[in-house]
Parts: structure tokens; C-alpha cells; sequence
């Protein structure tokens, strides 16, 4: 009979890390791929990259280490007419997270597909297929996620008019 | 067999002691602190509108009145309660002090058009009137009204305030309901809450299932006036175009004893021989259209089946999945998600920094105080706020409790998905115990609303230590009980070990986290990986165990229980003196509902109960957010893992492996 109280092990603050982790893993990033815009806050490390190296970088990552996709996501830029998209993701080791972001012009929203490389990727790029017109080459899964028969502009981008698209489709015809 | 003896001798016991339930009417169990209807002062106005301004739901419509030497512009708030969430903004916000709260939880009615309030009648203090009952029609009448059978769907998350009338410590049973998972048994409906386009079509499909006479209860703002979505691109602003509804239950949610209340009427009106409204739905409208099903055909010969599990399966919440079956055993299963998706992200882009902390506790009805911790914390990192230590505290204590609620909430889902109806009402009955502390703590139940960028709204009470060491030790030996009903039980303990088995490497492919990542052996626990409020000083005990099945999931959560009452213990032990909320920015600016916070963008990490939860906001040194993304706990875990983890499993123990992941279909869809 397993007695609950007997499985608790250790103990306080396992694994809040040396603040010069995160510092010496940018350094090697740093040589590595040639970059050098490296933001460090804490034990977040973030940078805006090209569309190749956002690949090349992210298989680099969870070959050391970064097991954990946590999202992909995305912004909409309206200003520069640009897409933001990025990911976020964890080194469970070292416990340093790493944000790599890139930007690629609306018009032709496409970008490589990171489900070969982490498992989790699929479905966060799937929504923001869904929301934001987002295409990933590579991935096989880009179909509605969480809307049902919608035929409007991605929702989440910027220029969707949504209080117009709220008043019509909703106030207006159940008024009516 | 001495574990036999010992359940018996706990049943006893059980049998033995003070009944958990209240009882009803009249001693409802109100604290006083809790946001009820608003009580309005004419006398102390000035018609400075800034309450119509604030509010996020636009439920104030400022009304001409007379002017006079105080108010220059003869402006007077009317409050419409088909939209208030009681949010406190106005009330904060009201520089004379003419609004206030009192703490009457108590809306409804059969006509919504009547909870718009005017001033005037905002001016009367509420009181509860019980109608006369009406004389008993026959006896048809009477035995209806004395067996309403509801139907189990979880529609929003009003269904929160719902669930203790299931629980020991609000016993719907008593006044002869239940709830049951299907249609044609049932002659209640309760629309729980918002409604999307996906469930609305589920809804009128229910709603024509059940025979005559039917009756619906509305339960909240959102199926009446949209409430806190009024805005939103995925909800649906008035339900009863859709279906007829005979009782509204206003608030957001609303507390369980109106909900009693509603009840007794309707039991009282069907008595006197109320056979509910004329039976009618509107398919008309294009977002409307009926989903198709395609029917099994018995001996098709097909050695594999497709079944549909959930939206509406009393196990399934509202989340919906295909399942292939090669006879009970699953082989194949894909998610089909977003019956709560509201558009979160997008109505943070349209809502002030502060107004869209009323906003984001409701990602996730099951744990709301996480996300308004997350929030306010990404939010303060991009303002350069300091928060008190005295209000790290409060918050690091209101997390906590919220915590032992939400794993209280699964440990009783755990208890119903394997046939232990005792558990789910003895643990919930607990919860409410909870709930009323986090009210005293907080002034709401669910949705706290206790942060603001910068601290929390406001200090506790002075017997608000007693209070909670009164309930740290009662929870203590509640515990003993769980164990001894629950998780030493024979019967459990074959359902769930061995059951849904993770490792450790496909539990962090597939980003897995918080509980279920830590019942694999995994310590990773956010307030000790990268300590955020006054977690550091406090310190946390990470609960790690070694199997990884359904069974040491469910016990992870329960020792969790443990040490987050030793945290609060701590908490209010070390508890520091001092102010509880920053009133002004690094740059020395007030904080106030407008706040504009300078360009940049950051993200904050908390641990949630159901595990890590992840805010990046953008800002473009604006009022408003530009850019919000929310990364919950359970998008990996139910939407990635859930399925692959199915295979293999029988049907029967599908909600079993659903549960010990402890999902929450409104975090992942938003
Ligand atoms: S409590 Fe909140 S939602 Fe209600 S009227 Fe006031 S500001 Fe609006
Ligand atoms: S109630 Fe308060 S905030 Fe509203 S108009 Fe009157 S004084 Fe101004
Ligand atoms: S937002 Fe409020 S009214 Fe709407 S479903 Fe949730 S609790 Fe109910």
C-alpha cells in the first residue's frame, strides 16, 4: 500500500540557477552563429534574427538542451508591414529560456515549420495559422483550430475590423 | 483489510459530525465583504462620468437628472447588471464616494430588460423578497417540480458557481435535482455561462433533445448581454434569440445561493403548473447551421469505430475529441478545441492596462488568481513597478489558496471519473471553505480582481489570521480523510496506477509541466526555478513523485495542498508591515486606470496550479497593450500530449487519464 507521506524528496530552491549561465551559454551563441544583438534579462535571452538562421538556431537549441518548445507566436506590425514571429523556448537543465524572433513581410506571410524539430511546435503554429494567416512550410497540420466555419480576415491581425465584424454578425442579426 | 477498517471508521466519523451543508434559506454563508449590488449616494455626486468611463463592460450609462449646486451637469450613473461583473473599477475610481458596494450577491428575473437600474433605484438598499408560493396545481405538477433533472454541459464559466450545489456544501439533492448526461432524461438546461458560435449549435441541439416540458436557466451576464465580451469576435451577445430562457441569473459569476434561489421560484412556479415557454429555435441565422453527425451503423462490419467524446459528456468539460476505437481500446484520438474561445489576446489590445486585470482572471475559471498575478507581473516588469513587500505576501497568500481550490476541483473530477461520487462531494464541499476565505481575503469567490499593477487593491482584515488558521488546520484533517477514502483505497488505486504513464523525456517533448511534469520525478517548479514575488524569502517545498501515472498525479496535487497551506502558514507568520500597493511608477508618474506604460516588452512567468504559465506583453508606450500572448499550462498538455497519450487506453478510463492531467479546456482556447 503506497503511503503518500512517503514519497516527498527534496528540498527548497532546487533550481534557482547561477546568474552566469544564461551569461556564458550567449557566449557561446554569440561565436557559434555570428550574432550579436543578444538582449539578457535574468535568465531570458532574446534576439531578432533572419529566416535562416531562425531554423538553423533552433535545431542548435534543442541539441543543447532546449527540450521544451513553450510557443511560437506571433505580432502583427502594421507600421513596417512586417510579421513578427518568434519562439520561446526552455532549457529545463540550465533552466535559461531563450526567445528567437524574425520578421517577414505580410504580404507573403510564409515561414519554415518547426515540427520536426520540437514535437510541441505543430499546434502553436497551427493557431497561428488560424489567427494570423500564418503559413509553415513543413507543416502538416495547418486547419481550424478553435473557429468554426470563419471566412473573414485571420482575427488577430491588426487591420481586422472587428468592431465592425462584431456589430454586423452579431448586434445587427440577432436584433434582427 | 485495516485500511477497510479504517475507511469505515472515517465514514463514521463522517456520518458522526456536524453536516457540511448550508442551509437554505436562510443563514446563506456571505461574508461581508463581498461585491454585490452597488449602492448609489445622489447626494454626493458630482456627474463627473468618470465612472462610465472606467467601467470595462460599459454597463454605466451616465442619465440626465435635475442639476444642482453639487452636480454641475446633472449627470447620474445607471448601472445596467445584464453587463456588471462587478469588477470594482467604478467604485474605486468614484472620487466622492457615491457608489459603494454592498454585499448583496442576489439578481434575477424573468424579464432581463428589469436589471437595468436607475439611479434611483441604485439609491434603495437591495433586499430579498420571497414570492407568495402559488397553490399546488395537481399532483403531475408537484411531482415535477419536485425532480427537475438537469443536464450536465458545461457550457461557460459560470458552470464554477454551479458545481457546489453538487457538492456536500450546497446539495442540490435535497431539493430533488440532479444532474444527468443526457438530453432526453433531462428537463432543465442551465446555459452556464459565455457561448460561442461552436457551442451554440451544441446548445440548440440539446436544447431540441429534451422532451417537454422543458425549461432553461441563464446563468450570468454573458448569455444575456455578451457581459465581459460584448466585444468579442467568438461569443454570442443574446442567447435568447436562439432558444427561450424562462429564469436570468445576473453577476459574473454569479454566487451558488442565487442560483438557490432561482431554483426555489422555478420549483414554486412549476407547482403552480408553469410548463415553461413555447418550445422554438432559431437555426436561421448563417452562424447558426446545425453540425452534421454521420450515424454508426451497428454490424457494418468495420473492425474500427469513430466516437465522438464531449463537448457535452459529463466528463468531457467543453472540449470536444474524436476517438477511434478498435473495440473498448483507443487508437487513435484528435483534439478539436475552441468551444471556449473568446479572442482573449485580441480584447486585451482594446482594453486600458488596468481595466484588463478583470479581464484575464477568465482564461481560466479554475484558477483565476494565476493569471492575474502573471499579468500584473509582466505588466509591472515593463513599467519598472516595484511591488510592496507587504503585497507580495497578500498575493503570494491569495495564490496559494487559489491553488488548494483548483487541485480540490480536480481531486473531486478524479473522484467522479472513477465512479467515487463521495469524494467529489466531500472535497468540493471543502473547496467552499476555500472560496469563503479568499472572499474575506479578496471580496469575491472566483474572480478575485485583488491585483492592480503595482500590489494588491486592498489590506486584510484584522481577524483575517484566525480565519486562516482556523482553515489550515480544519484542511490538515480533511487531508487524513482524502487519503483514507481516497487515495488508500483499493478500488482507486487499481483505476489509476499504471494508468496514462509519462515519462520524463515525452512529458518535456511535449510540454508537459506543472504536477504532471513533476509525478514523472521532474523538479521544475517556477517559484523555485525562477522565484517571482516574495517566494523567495517564503520558500516552497517542490513535490516531485517517480511513477508518472494518473494514480501520482492525483497524489502530487494533494501534497501540493500540504505545502501550500504550509506556505500560507509562513506567509502570514513572516507577514511584513508596511503599504500593500505602489501608487507611482519608476518614472514617479500615479498609477491610475490610465496608466500608460513605456515602450518594450517582457515576459513573466508564474507557476499556476495546473503549471507554468507564460505572459509576453507588448507595448508601445500607450494605455492600451499592443500586443498580449498568453501561453497557458494545459495547451501542451491537453491539446499535444492528451491524445498520444490515449493510445492504447480503454474507453471506460478515458476521462480518468483526461482528468489526472487536470485540464482546463478555457486556458488552452482562450
Ligand atoms: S463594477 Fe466594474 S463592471 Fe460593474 S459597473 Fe463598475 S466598473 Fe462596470
Ligand atoms: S458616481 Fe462617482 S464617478 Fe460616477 S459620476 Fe457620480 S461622482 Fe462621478
Ligand atoms: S465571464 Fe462572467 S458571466 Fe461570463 S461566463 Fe464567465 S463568469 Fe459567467
Amino acid at each position: 500500500m503506497p503511503n503518500p507521506q512517503n514519497i516527498l524528496p527534496t528540498g527548497y530552491n532546487a533550481m534557482n540557477n547561477e546568474e552566469s549561465e544564461p551569461l556564458s551559454f550567449s557566449t557561446t551563441l554569440k561565436s557559434q552563429f555570428a550574432l550579436n544583438n543578444i538582449r539578457i534579462q535574468s535568465n531570458l535571452l532574446s534576439l531578432t534574427t533572419d529566416t535562416t538562421t531562425y531554423v538553423n538556431l533552433a535545431r542548435y537549441l534543442k541539441e543543447h538542451d532546449f527540450d521544451r518548445c513553450l510557443t511560437i507566436s506571433a505580432t502583427d506590425w502594421l507600421d513596417t508591414n512586417e510579421f513578427e514571429i518568434y519562439y520561446l523556448v526552455h532549457n529545463l537543465k540550465n533552466n535559461i529560456y531563450m526567445k528567437v524572433a524574425v520578421r517577414i513581410p505580410r504580404k507573403k506571410p510564409e515561414l519554415t515549420s518547426l515540427s520536426t524539430v520540437w514535437e510541441s511546435a505543430a499546434m502553436h503554429e497551427r493557431e497561428m495559422w488560424e489567427l494570423f494567416g500564418i503559413t509553415f512550410v513543413g507543416n502538416l497540420m495547418l486547419k481550424p483550430l478553435f473557429l468554426e466555419d470563419w471566412t473573414n480576415l485571420p482575427p488577430l491581425r491588426k487591420d481586422f475590423n472587428w468592431r465592425d465584424y462584431v456589430a454586423q454578425e452579431y448586434y445587427k442579426t440577432e436584433e434582427g | 483489510m485495516s485500511q477497510i477498517l479504517k475507511a469505515i471508521k472515517t465514514i463514521l466519523g463522517l456520518a458522526a459530525s456536524k453536516p457540511m451543508t448550508f442551509s437554505f434559506p436562510p443563514d446563506m454563508p456571505l461574508t461581508e465583504l463581498h461585491r454585490g449590488r452597488q449602492f448609489y449616494k445622489p447626494e454626493l455626486c458630482k456627474g463627473c462620468k468618470i465612472c462610465s468611463m472606467v467601467c470595462p463592460n460599459n454597463a454605466i450609462l451616465m442619465v440626465e437628472r435635475e442639476k444642482s449646486e453639487e452636480n454641475k451637469t446633472g449627470l447620474q450613473p445607471q448601472i445596467d447588471f445584464r453587463k456588471c461583473c462587478f469588477c470594482g473599477l467604478c467604485v474605486d475610481n468614484c472620487p466622492t464616494g457615491a457608489l459603494s458596494f454592498t454585499n448583496f450577491p442576489i439578481l434575477l428575473t424573468m424579464k432581463p430588460e428589469t436589471l437595468n437600474y436607475t439611479p434611483e433605484m441604485l439609491a434603495i438598499p437591495p433586499t430579498l423578497e420571497h414570492p407568495e408560493p402559488p397553490k399546488i396545481k395537481n399532483a403531475v405538477s408537484w411531482a415535477r417540480s419536485r425532480s427537475i433533472w438537469i443536464i450536465n454541459y458545461m457550457t461557460g464559466c459560470c458552470f464554477i458557481e454551479a458545481v457546489p450545489w453538487v457538492a456536500s456544501s450546497f446539495d442540490m439533492e435535497r431539493f430533488g435535482l440532479i444532474a444527468v448526461g443526457s438530453p432526453r432524461h433531462a428537463d432543465a438546461m442551465i446555459v452556464g455561462g459565455y457561448v460561442t458560435p461552436k457551442t451554440l449549435k451544441r446548445i440548440i441541439r440539446i436544447y431540441s433533445l429534451i422532451p417537454q416540458p422543458k425549461w432553461v436557466i441563464s446563468l450570468g451576464n454573458c448569455p444575456m448581454t455578451g457581459g465581459t465580451y460584448w466585444d468579442s469576435y467568438n461569443t454570442i451577445k443574446d442567447i435568447s434569440k436562439y432558444i427561450p430562457v424562462d429564469i436570468w441569473i445576473a453577476g459574473c459569476p454569479p454566487r451558488p445561493e442565487p442560483i438557490g434561489v432561482a431554483v426555489v421560484h422555478a420549483i414554486q412556479a412549476i407547482q403552480g403548473g408553469y410548463n415553461g415557454k413555447e418550445e422554438k429555435t432559431n437555426t436561421d441565422a448563417g452562424k447558426m447551421k446545425l453540425p452534421t453527425y454521420t450515424l454508426l451503423e451497428a454490424d457494418s462490419g468495420q473492425a474500427q469505430i469513430d466516437l465522438v467524446f464531449g463537448s457535452q459528456h459529463s466528463a468531457s468539460g467543453n472540449f470536444n475529441m474524436s476517438l477511434t476505437l478498435d473495440g473498448e481500446v483507443v487508437v487513435d484520438a484528435t483534439p478539436n478545441p475552441g468551444y471556449l474561445h473568446r479572442g482573449f489576446e485580441k480584447l486585451m489590445e482594446y482594453r486600458t492596462w488596468i481595466q484588463n486585470i478583470m479581464l484575464v482572471p477568465r482564461i481560466c475559471v479554475l484558477d483565476g488568481a494565476s493569471y492575474e498575478l502573471a499579468y500584473s507581473g509582466v505588466s509591472e516588469k515593463l513599467a519598472s513597478i516595484e511591488v510592496p513587500l507587504r503585497g507580495q505576501y497578500l498575493r503570494v497568500i491569495q495564490a496559494e489558496l487559489s491553488r488548494i481550490q483548483s487541485h480540490q476541483m480536480n481531486l473531486g473530477f478524479g473522484g467522479a471519473a472513477t465512479g467515487f461520487d463521495t469524494n467529489e462531494r466531500i472535497i468540493w464541499g471543502d473547496r467552499d471553505q476555500v472560496l469563503l476565505l479568499l472572499e474575506e481575503l479578496t471580496g469575491a469567490r472566483i474572480y478575485h480582481i485583488f491585483n492592480t499593477i503595482g500590489g494588491v487593491r486592498r489590506d486584510i482584515q484584522p481577524d483575517f489570521h484566525t480565519k486562516a488558521n482556523q482553515l489550515i488546520s480544519y484542511l490538515r484533517k480533511r487531508l487524513q480523510i482524502y487519503d483514507d477514502l481516497f487515495f488508500h483505497n483499493k478500488t482507486f488505486i487499481d483505476r489509476t496506477q499504471g494508468l496514462g504513464v509519462l515519462t520524463q523525456e515525452t512529458a518535456i517533448a511535449n510540454d508537459v509541466t506543472g504536477p504532471n511534469l513533476r509525478a514523472t520525478g521532474v523538479n521544475f517548479d517556477i517559484r523555485t526555478a525562477t522565484p517571482y514575488e516574495a517566494y523567495k524569502d517564503i520558500g516552497v517545498k517542490v513535490v516531485t513523485a517517480t511513477k508518472g501515472d494518473a494514480y501520482h498525479r492525483f497524489l502530487c496535487r494533494r501534497q501540493e495542498i500540504e505545502e501550500s497551506l504550509n506556505i500560507i502558514e509562513r506567509a502570514l507568520d513572516k507577514l511584513p508591515s508596511g503599504p500593500v500597493c505602489a501608487t507611482r511608477t519608476a518614472e514617479d508618474k500615479k498609477i491610475t486606470w490610465r496608466l500608460k506604460i513605456p515602450q518594450g516588452e517582457a515576459f513573466h512567468v508564474v507557476e499556476a496550479g495546473r503549471g507554468e504559465l507564460c505572459f509576453h506583453a507588448i507595448s508601445t508606450g500607450e494605455n492600451v497593450p499592443y500586443r498580449v500572448k498568453v501561453r497557458g499550462p494545459t495547451f501542451g498538455t491537453i491539446l499535444v500530449m492528451f491524445p498520444k497519450l490515449l493510445h492504447g487506453v480503454k474507453i471506460a478510463d478515458v476521462p480518468v487519464v483526461y482528468w489526472s492531467l487536470d485540464q482546463c479546456p478555457a486556458d488552452h482556447d482562450r
